[in-house]
């Protein structure tokens, strides 16, 4: 796929919405390209962001300082290395992590109100472009039940490994060896599932 | 299990940990020093597959999903806004040097502020006007610009944030701090050390530098008292005020976490 083709704005400057590279977009200074992030990425960095940080009043902060810092990494982000949507929620996820340890502030229970309108765009939005997530997705469900749950409890819901030692009952050693495991399954099978698709691809034309 | 594997597995084990969540300072240490034992591996390793995953599980389970209010998204585009217009100056800078027609003029006036800078820049009364601007330029204008985040090598200074831009073609660079605390100058001093393992046996003075506030992040240019091969490292000590030629003082922030491998075998605890 040749993004840089897929996104050339038309002459009166817009782009077509359909498949559109943000990254290529911001690193090109392509006017408006920061709200165009928002509008694809916001929601996930913002689910993101409320996972590690619950608190609404740090959640805005490290919101705010995460997409700037995506729009600011945007010239790093190679197609070839790795999708958009994991150069955008690596970056988001390293950030609240970081912003985390330096709030030292634990994980919060609270709910929030959220505004839900936009959420079936947004699924739709990401599904449609990004093949990677469907093949993670096909890695995860090679996984057994109790292996998805410990990851589902590490990765997605970012409980720190004693605290899932506790929840589930089982030492921390046994924790830690099992969701090294998963992850390497995952990094393996999914390595594996991306060449085999890039095969079929180009089987196909 | 062999004595190897289990250090692999305790590294895949942190790794895996760092994907996911803070690590506590002790677990940082022992990530770095299995790094070093084992360089294929890097700090982000599970890092894309632990990304990827969070954003499946998203994507694919709607009752996980939350929208961003709306007002939030309006206020991060405004501040967004506020912020790139003060950055226009930058911008404009960028244009010209995007613009071949005015890349020759801008080359001779470059090469004459560059000049006189280098005499204003080695003057420690003139060396803090206009950092942000240097900084700026020195941004700009570096093809071998190197950039580190600190770390602080003890908990009593891990609110410590900021980083550490170097090149060597310049030979000169820009630190930039926030969260170090204020020091009494007229009894001790920020010492800043640069560490070129390849050509000094000891790390280099950088300068020494106040912290005169802490209300806003400080930009500190290096100024090296020797000249820089390749600089691999950084380090900021507490010494007596003026400096000293070799610290015996322990490290307060380095930059990149670990100390750079020295071919002269000097202790990583002290400058």
């Amino acid at each position: 796929m040749n993004s840089n083709l897929k996104n050339q704005p038309s002459k009166d400057g817009s782009v077509a919405k359909k498949d559109i590279v943000i990254l290529d977009l911001i690193a090109k200074d392509h006017p408006g390209s920061f709200e165009m992030l928002i509008e694809k990425y916001g929601n996930l960095v913002w689910s993101i962001g409320k996972k590690f940080l619950g608190n609404q009043s740090d959640l805005e902060d490290a919101v705010q300082e995460v997409l700037i810092a995506i729009w600011k990494s945007a010239g790093k982000f190679d197609p070839s290395k790795a999708s958009e949507i994991t150069f955008v929620s690596m970056i988001a996820r390293r950030r609240f992590i970081d912003y985390l340890r330096k709030i030292t502030k634990h994980k919060s229970e609270d709910s929030m109100d959220d505004d839900n309108n936009n959420i079936h765009l947004y699924k739709e939005s990401l599904l449609n472009q990004e093949t990677d997530l469907a093949l993670v997705k096909s890695a995860i469900d090679e996984l057994d039940e109790d292996d998805q749950e410990l990851l589902n409890l590490s990765v997605y819901q970012g409980y720190s490994h004693s605290e899932i030692s506790d929840i589930l009952n089982i030492p921390l050693g046994t924790v830690k060896t099992r969701i090294r495991r998963n992850l390497m399954k995952l990094k393996d099978t999914f390595a594996t599932n991306k060449i085999q698709s890039n095969v079929i691809q180009l089987n196909n034309g | 299990m062999d004595r190897t594997q289990e250090k692999l597995n305790n590294l895949l084990d942190l790794l895996a940990m760092r994907s996911c969540q803070p690590l506590s300072y002790t677990e940082e240490l022992e990530l770095n020093h299995l790094l070093d034992e084992f360089p294929e591996y890097t700090p982000d390793y599970f890092e894309p597959i632990a990304a990827l995953a969070d954003s499946t599980m998203f994507v694919h389970d709607p009752k996980n999903l939350s929208s961003m209010p709306e007002s939030i998204q309006k206020k991060i585009i405004k501040n967004f806004r506020s912020q790139n217009a003060e950055s226009k100056t930058l911008q404009i800078f960028k244009n010209i040097f995007q613009t071949p027609k005015l890349a020759w003029a801008m080359t001779c006036l470059l090469a004459i502020g560059t000049s006189m800078s280098m005499i204003e820049f080695r003057n420690y009364e003139t060396n803090y006007r206009n950092l942000p601007v240097k900084k700026a330029l020195l941004e700009i204008t570096s093809e071998d610009l190197i950039e580190y985040n600190w770390f602080a090598q003890t908990d009593e200074f891990c609110d410590c944030s900021g980083n550490v831009m170097w090149s060597d073609d310049s030979q000169r660079g820009f630190i930039t701090l926030a969260g170090l605390p204020m020091n009494d100058s007229s009894k001790n001093q920020y010492q800043i050390w640069i560490v070129d393992p390849n050509m000094h046996a000891n790390p280099v003075d950088g300068g020494v530098f106040d912290i005169v506030t802490t209300e806003s992040p400080t930009i500190i240019p290096i100024n090296p008292k020797l000249p820089i091969g390749k600089a691999k490292g950084f380090a900021i000590t507490l010494e007596q005020t003026g400096g000293v030629v070799i610290s015996e003082q322990p490290l307060i922030l380095t930059a990149p976490k670990e100390r750079p491998e020295s071919t002269y075998g000097i202790s990583q605890t002290t400058i």
